[in-house]
């Protein structure tokens, strides 16, 4: 382990490495302070730029960025009360108020410590349990890996939100029905290409994740008229201090622990992801409160920003620990990052710990070094950088689509690509207007083709009966909690439900706690 | 019967699913495959009635409050197709004028229909912006952009 970990330093303190990270944490910031473009619009924008890097260099700077938008995304949450991802929402409901009293200065500080210290906790805690996961997963087969992979498009359906269950298993089957598209990798035959030459190869990884995240969220923001709104000036004068009084560190620091381990345990889960971790940090925090500090939650209260921003930045790391050692990503950014290390041809899971011991390491040394770049380089100059919040939206939008198509051109070189691309955001968009999410989508695309191999695997080895689900006990034991997984989420909805149907009051005071 | 947005998707997916069955059956298989326990056509079949039941599923369970209804009031479609239009301009200009000119073309009309007027403005901002663009892909990270056809049919290849 030491030698991975050396190999790993030696790969990421590498110049051009460093570079990416310092790139990555700086382009990520911009992408995510702007309203509408979270983490997974911030990376799916990176993938064309990656692909010209090594592996390690592509994966280490699209960390930087996921890293970057989540700070970008509290920025802008603080300062103008308009979050630009979903895990920096909570953030806002403290952060904001904060602001208001002339305290934003204080409020940026504290959620860049926050989620210094997250990130932090986050990468030793993945230091330790990646490696150990790893070693235990090395046992696998293609039965487990299919039913991990089951376990993974279950789980990131199950956390897609109250009600949103059906309609994400239902865009999981839809990606794995689009991975379907082109040439069958063991039979040779074409699939659903309708005789289109260009569809041979099946529908690319970098145009439908450019298609249903970059494109489709600004096309979004467009459709509901959005770049009308003027832009919000920040008035630099009324940021006030970056200190922190010792009363106030003493104040968050047992916050900062508590939400920091809290995350990282969400994060791990798969499918989980920040924007849980952050509410249930939140939620977690202020149900710890004395009567008088929870008063104070919601009204520009310290630990509702630490807690949030502790939570999110080390849920943000435990999402690699399954994208790592499992080969199943733990968020619809990770996802993505899957997509991109497939397209490396390194295959994510328990031999990449053997294999590619510099990506596996490097990925968590520079996870460090990206959040001590968030706090010595970003947060000086978030006076600076908040200044890029006042670009005229009717420029900005315009390039963000041209960076989002010509990002795809330039792989591929064939202008039917950017036709395809106006096709899947038309879906994408009718598909959004009808509350379907899109990140399950992209993970039953990006597993579809895995998942068919293993399956054609173990059925082989079976002669077809699907006895292999309950005969082997590892595979049934993750089939178990692939099914739990599925069934808790809307059982647990049904007794909510039930108790608020009992009394709208009971209904207020848990909505509150 | 109030359509709400359950309804529409659940009913648009139970569409697909059976098009992609009926479409799963006509994939070629190759001689003895329909002895062998996995074939080209396993995944596609279970995904298409995968996707029938769930989308059965989502009918039968679709919630019916008013709120639920689409409402494609207040959206902008008009300006979304005129992008969607450019986008697909733009992929035939990029194999007509080039990667520079289609550029600056597509930037400047994006500009102009988000409600950008001041022509200095659009000018000073896409011209410096395709110009530092194109040398940064051609000359400092020598990718090959192809000069576009009309610049060939003018001062020939």
């Amino acid at each position: 382990m030491l030698d991975g970990i050396f190999t790993g330093l030696s790969t990421a303190v590498m110049p051009f490495n460093l570079m990416m990270v310092v790139v990555g944490c700086f382009a990520g910031t911009f992408i995510g302070m702007l309203p509408g473009l979270g983490p997974i619009s911030a990376v799916a924008l990176m993938i064309p730029i990656t692909y010209g890097l090594d592996p390690s260099s592509g994966i280490i700077l699209m960390a930087g960025v996921y890293y970057g938008a989540v700070f970008g995304g509290s920025t802008s949450s603080i300062l103008i009360n308009a979050p630009g991802c979903a895990s920096t929402v909570v953030t806002a409901f403290d952060g904001y108020p904060l602001a208001q009293k002339n305290q934003a200065g204080k409020a940026l500080a504290l959620a860049a410590y926050s989620s210094f210290s997250g990130g932090t906790i986050g990468a030793l805690a993945l230091l330790f349990a990646a490696p150990a996961l790893a070693k235990v997963s090395l046992s696998f087969q293609s039965t487990d890996y299919f039913a991990l992979m089951i376990l993974g498009l279950t789980a990131v359906a199950a956390f897609s939100g109250k009600g949103q269950v059906i309609k994400a298993l239902i865009m999981t089957v839809f990606g794995l029905m689009i991975a379907t598209v082109g040439t069958d990798t063991m039979s040779g035959a074409t699939r659903f290409t309708f005789g289109s030459l260009d569809l041979i190869d099946g529908i690319s990884f970098l145009l439908l994740a450019m298609a249903t995240f970059a494109l489709t969220e600004v096309i979004m923001t467009v459709l509901k008229g959005e770049h009308r709104k003027e832009e919000q000036q920040v008035d630099m004068s009324k940021l006030g201090s970056m200190k922190l009084s010792k009363e106030e560190i003493k104040e968050v620091a047992p916050t900062i622990a508590r939400s920091s381990v809290f995350g990282f345990l969400v994060g791990v889960l798969p499918g989980a992801g920040a924007t849980i971790a952050s509410f249930l940090a939140y939620g977690l925090e202020r149900n710890l409160a004395s009567v008088k500090e929870k008063l104070k939650f919601g009204k520009g209260s310290l630990r509702g920003v630490a807690a949030p921003e502790s939570a999110n930045n080390a849920a943000s790391t435990g999402s690699f620990v399954p994208l790592l050692t499992l080969g199943i990503p733990g968020s619809g950014t990770t996802a993505i990052m899957l997509g991109a290390l497939i397209a490396y041809g390194i295959q994510p899971g328990p031999r990449l710990f053997l294999d590619n011991p510099d990506v596996f390491w490097s990925v968590i040394i520079s996870m460090y070094f990206g959040n001590l770049v968030l706090l010595v380089l970003n947060l000086p100059l978030i006076p600076y950088i908040s200044k890029l919040l006042i670009i005229p939206r009717p420029i900005l939008i315009p390039m963000i689509l041209f960076f989002s198509i010509t990002g795809v051109y330039l792989v591929s070189f064939n202008t039917f690509d950017i036709h395809m691309m106006v096709v899947i955001t038309l879906i994408a968009l009718f598909l959004k207007l009808l509350e379907f999410p899109m990140a399950p989508m992209l993970l039953g695309y990006i597993l579809g083709g895995l998942m068919e191999t293993n399956l054609s695997r173990a059925l082989m080895i079976s002669d077809g009966s699907l006895a292999f689900l309950w005969e082997r006990p590892l595979t049934l034991a993750i089939i178990s909690v692939a099914l739990i997984v599925l069934i808790v989420p809307p059982v647990f909805d049904l007794f909510r439900n039930r108790k608020n149907a009992r009394g709208p009051e009971a209904a207020i005071n848990e909505g509150e706690g | 019967m109030m359509l709400t947005k359950d309804h529409i998707g659940g009913l648009v997916f139970l569409c697909l699913s059976v098009l992609y069955g009926y479409y799963a059956g006509s994939i070629d298989m190759l001689p003895g495959d329909e002895f062998e326990p996995f074939t080209a056509r396993t995944v596609p079949y279970a995904l298409a009635i995968l996707g029938a039941v769930l989308s059965v599923g989502l009918l039968l369970t679709a919630k019916r409050s008013v709120e639920n209804r689409l409402s494609l009031n207040g959206y902008d479609f008009a300006l979304v197709a005129k992008l969607l239009l450019l986008i697909v301009c733009f992929g035939l200009a990029l194999e007509w004028t080039g990667f520079m000119l289609a550029t600056m073309l597509f930037l400047i009309a994006g500009f102009w229909m988000l409600g950008e007027r001041r022509i200095k403005m659009l000018l000073l901002v896409s011209v410096p912006f395709a110009v530092s663009i194109w040398f940064i892909l051609a000359k400092l990270l020598d990718i090959y952009l192809a000069p576009g056809q009309l610049y060939m049919q003018i001062f020939g290849g």
